[in-house]
């Protein structure tokens, strides 16, 4: 265990380096997110509050948990995905898959920067927002929001995975992610709430994690809400989390495997 | 005879790449193959260079890759420290990687930032790394530019920093694969100064070095493979390789004169007069004997100064190996 977190602490500070060698790009970042929570405050007061499906919560804090919480869980969807293309067309991913540290390690590892990073992000967002936009947060249940985040960040980086085996093995395309990312957008009341899309496919969303995983934040983040009126929320989420990581990790084992048979493990 | 490196008829292909054309027409037709090895054996004994020769294309990177773990045979097998190279875990921590590829350092981290990041990937223990890195810079002289940008390295020494991650976990085979292909004729000459004193003299590395280069395989090398189309086709130290081919045995004189017949029944090969004295190559064929031929010579009255065998080089031989290859192919 300490080994892992020692390679996981190599790999953050190898990436820090890396974005602070870029110094305007990453406060230029910093700036950028303050000025998105100012977009989102302005568009969201275009927005009915008496609209449905908002449950309740200004149309303001729905908007910015629903996007900000989006970014960060797709960091689970593509930062696999992602840092194993960059660093095939780096060339580093060789050098790193002759070391000793297993390749499911490398894999985790490489990313830990991007959730690191993500959670900043979000991080910022809300604090712009309380400070700033005057947004109540009410945390009844950290156990509730914890198990939330977590579940969906696990069950997406099961995906992430899969996005990732489908890169090592036919370097380019990624089919798993993009209808994702098309669907949950749309179905997952992140930029609104599914209850404005016409009947006939608004039911779409009650089965897309996305609406699962937002429920939860939003309600135990903005409204107070405790572990059993989230629970069926986290119950399913649970479920696709022990669906979900060992299929995605079956699925690296055999890309990887499969991508060593055909000599095709660094080639992008 | 405990062998570092050893392979078993090891054979491996790849599926060739389709061209558009193809990938509309046929689908779902199995690629064609293109085979990088084909039943290689190998034996490379503890603590010596071996040099493993080839044209491009011979099949010497899918050979380095299957031994560092990185691609699977697909038949055969291959031992590297006494482990199977399935067995990834047991062999990965006994070898070092150095390829010619400056791509595989992160550009924007300075040589220190980079060794201490793999240092980690090598399990090299916290407390000495620092240590580590220092006494690896300064072996590799790349004290002065440690804390540089790998950007701003030159080839010579972005290679020197390629061979310092390689020595890292201090592992006792070390594979390379053409470290001095991008570099200029002098920092291939202090690289191979470094290889030789250095890695074999001083720490008796084992040290597998895939080349094309025949002048960097003849001075580093204590036996040589010569690897062709996927096949080993000699095995030898380079004076066994240089004579490899050779019809015939070959003598140079240097004597104080020199006219036809005095060589009795041996063949006069080519004669030369330099500064008085006659250079003079004359074959040994057949059961010709070196005494026979001195005797006939010194009868005539001529003077030896000087007898050396003729050797082919190496140049020479790898040619006459390709011919054959070539000759074979188009028959």
């Amino acid at each position: 265990m300490r080994s892992f977190l020692t390679k996981v602490g190599a790999f953050l500070w190898r990436d820090l380096l890396t974005d602070l060698s870029y110094r305007f790009a990453f406060f230029l970042q910093l700036g950028g997110m303050i000025f998105s929570v100012a977009v989102f405050y302005f568009a969201s007061r275009m927005v009915d509050p008496a609209t449905a499906g908002l449950e309740g919560i200004a149309p303001f804090p729905w908007l910015l948990v629903g996007i900000g919480f989006q970014i960060y869980f797709s960091t689970a969807l593509y930062s696999f995905s992602a840092k194993v293309r960059n660093e095939q067309v780096l060339g580093t991913l060789e050098a790193m898959l002759v070391s000793p540290t297993p390749t499911s390690i490398v894999l985790f590892s490489s990313t830990a920067w991007d959730f690191t990073w993500g959670a900043l992000r979000l991080l910022v967002y809300l604090l712009v927002a309380v400070l700033v936009f005057d947004v109540k947060l009410h945390v009844e249940s950290p156990v509730a929001l914890f198990l939330g985040i977590a579940l969906t960040l696990l069950s997406s980086a099961g995906i992430g995975l899969i996005s990732a085996s489908f890169i090592l093995f036919f370097k380019r395309g990624d089919p798993v992610n993009f209808l994702l990312t098309m669907g949950t957008t749309f179905f997952g009341n992140v930029v609104f709430p599914s209850k404005v899309l016409p009947p006939a496919i608004a039911w779409v969303s009650d089965f897309v994690p996305m609406s699962w995983s937002l429920h939860v934040v939003r309600g135990t983040l903005l409204q107070g809400a405790g572990l059993a009126d989230v629970s069926s929320q986290i119950v399913r989420l649970a479920v696709l989390t022990a669906v979900l990581v060992p299929a995605g990790l079956l699925a690296a084992k055999v890309a990887i495997q499969r991508a060593k048979q055909e000599g095709s493990l660094v080639q992008y | 005879m405990d062998y570092a490196i050893e392979g078993f008829q090891l054979a491996k292909s790849f599926a060739k790449k389709r061209s558009l054309k193809e990938l509309v027409t046929r689908p779902f037709a199995r690629p064609e193959r293109v085979e990088a090895l084909r039943g290689v054996d190998l034996h490379v004994n503890r603590g010596e260079i071996f040099g493993l020769l080839g044209p491009n294309g011979a099949g010497k990177t899918t050979l380095v890759k299957i031994l560092s773990c990185l691609v699977l045979p697909d038949r055969g097998r291959a031992v590297v420290g006494g482990s199977d190279v399935r067995k990834e875990n047991e062999v990965k921590p006994k070898i070092g990687l150095v390829h010619s590829d400056e791509r595989s350092f992160y550009w924007r981290l300075s040589g220190r930032e980079n060794l201490a990041f793999f240092a980690r990937l090598y399990d090299v223990p916290g407390r000495r790394i620092a240590g580590r890195i220092a006494a690896l810079l300064e072996r590799v002289d790349l004290v002065d530019a440690a804390d540089r940008r790998f950007s701003d390295y030159s080839s010579g020494m972005k290679q020197r920093l390629a061979i310092a991650r390689a020595l890292l976990h201090d592992p006792p085979i070390l594979l390379m694969d053409e470290p001095t292909r991008s570099l200029d004729p002098e920092s291939s000459l202090a690289l191979r100064a470094f290889i030789l004193e250095e890695l074999k003299g001083r720490d008796g590395k084992t040290i597998l070095l895939a080349t094309h280069n025949l002048r960097e395989a003849e001075t580093l090398c204590d036996r040589l493979a010569i690897l062709v189309s996927g096949t080993i086709r000699q095995v030898g130290t380079v004076s066994q390789l240089r004579r490899w081919g050779m019809s015939e045995r070959q003598v140079r004189l240097e004597v104080s004169h020199w006219h036809e017949g005095i060589a009795g029944p041996f063949k006069t090969v080519s004669v030369e007069r330099i500064d008085g004295v006659h250079r003079v190559t004359v074959a040994l064929d057949g059961d010709g004997r070196l005494n026979d031929l001195l005797a006939a010579v010194m009868a005539q009255g001529a003077v030896i100064h000087a007898c050396d065998r003729v050797e082919s080089n190496l140049e020479e031989a790898f040619a006459r190996l390709l011919r054959e290859e070539k000759a074979k192919v188009t028959a």
